[in-house]
């Protein structure tokens, strides 16, 4: 049985004001899966807090490809088993998909705000749509399980809307319909959505075609994947007044908890954020700002 | 004020003296490479009751709050990182009023890195902070705080840079800064000239009481995408292992052309590297990009340095400037 498929969600999650301090600790791969273009990477951390949806850690094999550690979304964790969806775009992930078990890793985290799980399904509404772009799904299988965890019944609705390239890079959606399945024996409703662009899987369409056909009024948006995909969502969620996005962004980095100011990222009204230490994640609004609705 | 020294990474054998400030151990951070406060936010307070570095050395103050430069702002490179983040920062009175009262509570001694854009700025940085340890940092400051000169930061675009590469202009500001300053006045120089001894002699002529070498080389990324420049301020500054040679060459020269300590960095990651500036003539070393991947490789580089001074039998003071001597 893959390590995705885990019967329990088991992770407790812990809330934004609740959270253990981090660590840096010296670990090794329990498993790596190939799941098409994309890897599921497990790493035993003895002694590593729990992850909150949408944190994420600095990776570095023991010894390293690249001279500094890469940055990756939390995409499950079990005890001290972390797990984490990659795509090996360039030296630093290709080193990490092609880990064997036992291979040393360190591991520093967990890191960043990660989605306010209390605005995202703040009372009266009960539903939440994930929207994630390739390797962008990475963060949904945590997200799910604390779900699971914590607000599942009967009244949750949840919709995961992902879109891949192709294919093979769908493959990388497994664990997040694992998690789903998981949500969805505890009672709540989990619907998954997946969009092709070559069409391998159904039309070719993008994520955010099946955004526009299955957003309602008031609907609270966790968001990841590539800049382009992100602002495109924006844009479709804006048309359609009343949502509300919350955005986890990627930067370049070097230190991961603010000490090198690399990681800045620009905000609608001209300042700058530290992607590792004030996000990754950051509302709609502060991203891309309000300006005139159609 | 008694100034408990830290006991973790400390042996008799690696105090050293910078001035009058006294390190547990030789090895520091450079300036912009590591907030204590943050880490401190982020991995808990035990790192400010026993921080890894021999003294602390917060980001280049600036006089006013500066957003810095565009995004993209770092890329690694090889063996090493570019990086132009261009001086960001909540400025003087931000420090004064927000860390600074936080960072005297150290256990180890403070550097406060200062970075203007004309003559004028340094110095009222200078008197600035001077006034704020006056009144909040009890008698005998100056035995736990010094003041580190940044004229060396190659990514803004006025300012600092043309001072560090001016002997005249250098004379100028140290000695200005040196009539507001009474403690521990360190230089940190680019290695972006011709001839960085010269640049050393005019700083410790002026009256600078060490010497810090060295600052980023200047240096550019072309985006494989676009076929533009990488970094949103068209160049930035190389650190890393990349630059370990060219760092030693500077501090040989900068040792062999002056009489003041030399604090040397550019590339370490490893106690190996630490005794290679020593050899070279620097008293104290500095660790920076490598400290992103391990915020606490000070103090491993720190007891790493012990072993391999009593392996080879060799003290300290032995090794400052042996790459200077020809017998064996
Ligand atoms: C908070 C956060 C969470 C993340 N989560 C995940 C995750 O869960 N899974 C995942 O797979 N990734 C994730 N990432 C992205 C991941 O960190 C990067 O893909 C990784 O750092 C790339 O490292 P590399 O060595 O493989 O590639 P690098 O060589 O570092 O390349 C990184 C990127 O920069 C580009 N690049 C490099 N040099 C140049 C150049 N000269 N010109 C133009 N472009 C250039 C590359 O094309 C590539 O896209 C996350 C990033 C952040 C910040
Ligand atoms: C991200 C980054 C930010 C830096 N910021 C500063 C700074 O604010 N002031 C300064 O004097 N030097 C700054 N530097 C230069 C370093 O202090 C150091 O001189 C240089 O990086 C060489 O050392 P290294 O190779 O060990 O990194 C910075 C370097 C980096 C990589
Ligand atoms: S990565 Fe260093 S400040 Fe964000």
């Amino acid at each position: 049985m893959p390590r995705y498929e885990n019967r329990e969600s088991g992770h407790e999650c812990p809330g934004r004001g609740s959270r253990g301090k981090a660590v840096r600790v010296f670990g090794w791969v329990a498993g790596s899966e190939r799941l098409g273009s994309l890897s599921w990477l497990t790493i035993h951390a003895p002694g590593f807090p729990a992850a909150g949806p949408g944190q994420f850690v600095l990776l570095q094999p023991e010894p390293p490809a690249c001279f500094l550690p890469r940055a990756f979304s939390v995409a499950g964790q079990r005890g001290e088993e972390i797990s984490f969806l990659i795509s090996p775009v360039g030296p630093g992930t290709k080193q990490l998909t092609n880990l064997r078990e036992h291979d040393p890793v360190w591991i520093t985290g967990p890191l960043g705000n990660g989605f306010d799980m209390d605005t995202l399904l703040a009372p009266p509404m009960r539903r939440a749509v994930l929207v994630g772009g390739g390797v962008g799904a990475a963060p949904f299988p945590l997200l799910l399980d604390c779900l699971a965890t914590s607000a599942s019944g009967p009244d949750l609705d949840v919709l995961v809307l992902l879109g891949f390239r192709n294919s093979s890079q769908a493959e990388g959606g497994q664990p997040v319909r694992a998690a789903a399945a998981r949500l969805a024996a505890g009672g709540a409703s989990c619907r998954i959505e997946i969009a092709t662009e070559d069409g391998s899987i159904g039309k070719a369409r993008l994520v955010t075609d099946l955004l526009a056909a299955e957003q309602r009024q008031g609907d609270r948006l966790a968001v990841c994947g590539p800049q382009a995909m992100c602002e495109a969502v924006w844009q479709t969620a804006r048309e359609a007044s009343g949502l509300s996005c919350w955005f986890s962004l990627e930067a370049n980095m070097a230190c991961g908890v603010g000490s090198c100011h690399g990681c800045a990222s620009l905000r609608a009204d001209g300042s700058l954020a530290l992607v590792c230490r004030d996000g990754p994640v950051f509302t709609g609004e502060s991203l891309y700002g309000v300006g005139e609705q159609e | 004020m008694t100034f408990p020294m830290q006991s973790q990474h400390s042996s008799p054998d690696l105090i050293v003296h910078l001035g009058p400030l006294t390190l547990a151990h030789p090895v520091i951070n450079a300036s912009g490479t590591m907030e204590i406060l943050e880490l401190a936010d982020v991995f808990g307070e035990d790192v400010l009751k026993s921080p890894p570095v021999g003294a602390y050395v917060p980001k280049t103050i600036t006089l006013k709050p500066r957003q810095g430069n565009l995004p993209p702002r770092i890329l690694e490179t090889p063996a090493g990182m570019i990086n132009a983040i261009g001086l960001s920062g909540g400025g003087l009175e931000a420090f004064v009023g927000g860390s600074l009262p936080r960072l005297l509570t150290l256990s180890c001694p403070l550097i406060l890195s200062i970075g203007g854009f004309s003559p004028r700025e340094y110095v009222e940085l200078a008197a600035g902070l001077r006034q704020a340890l006056q009144a909040g940092a009890g008698d005998g400051w100056t035995q736990r705080v010094g003041l580190e000169l940044n004229v060396s930061c190659p990514n803004v675009h006025s300012g600092c840079l043309l001072i560090g590469a001016d002997p005249g202009e250098i004379e100028g500001v140290v000695s200005a800064v040196r009539r507001e300053w009474p403690g521990l006045l360190i230089t940190k120089l680019t290695p972006n000239v011709t001839d960085i001894a010269s640049i050393a002699a005019a700083a410790a002529g002026a009256g600078a009481d060490a010497i810090s070498a060295v600052n980023t080389f200047k240096g550019m990324v072309i985006d494989r995408r676009s076929l533009r420049p990488f970094l949103g301020n068209v160049t930035g500054g190389l650190s890393g292992p990349a630059i370990k040679p060219l760092a030693l060459r500077a501090i040989f020269e900068i040792f062999a052309r002056v009489e003041v300590p030399v604090i040397g960095m550019g590339g370490i990651r490893s106690a190996e590297d630490a005794l290679d500036f020593l050899a070279c003539g620097a008293t104290v070393v500095a660790v920076g990009s490598a400290g992103f991947t391990d915020p606490w490789l000070t103090g491993r580089i720190a007891s790493g340095l012990a072993t391999s001074l009593s392996e080879r039998g060799l003290t300290l003071r032995d090794v400052v400037g042996i790459a200077h001597r020809r017998e064996a």
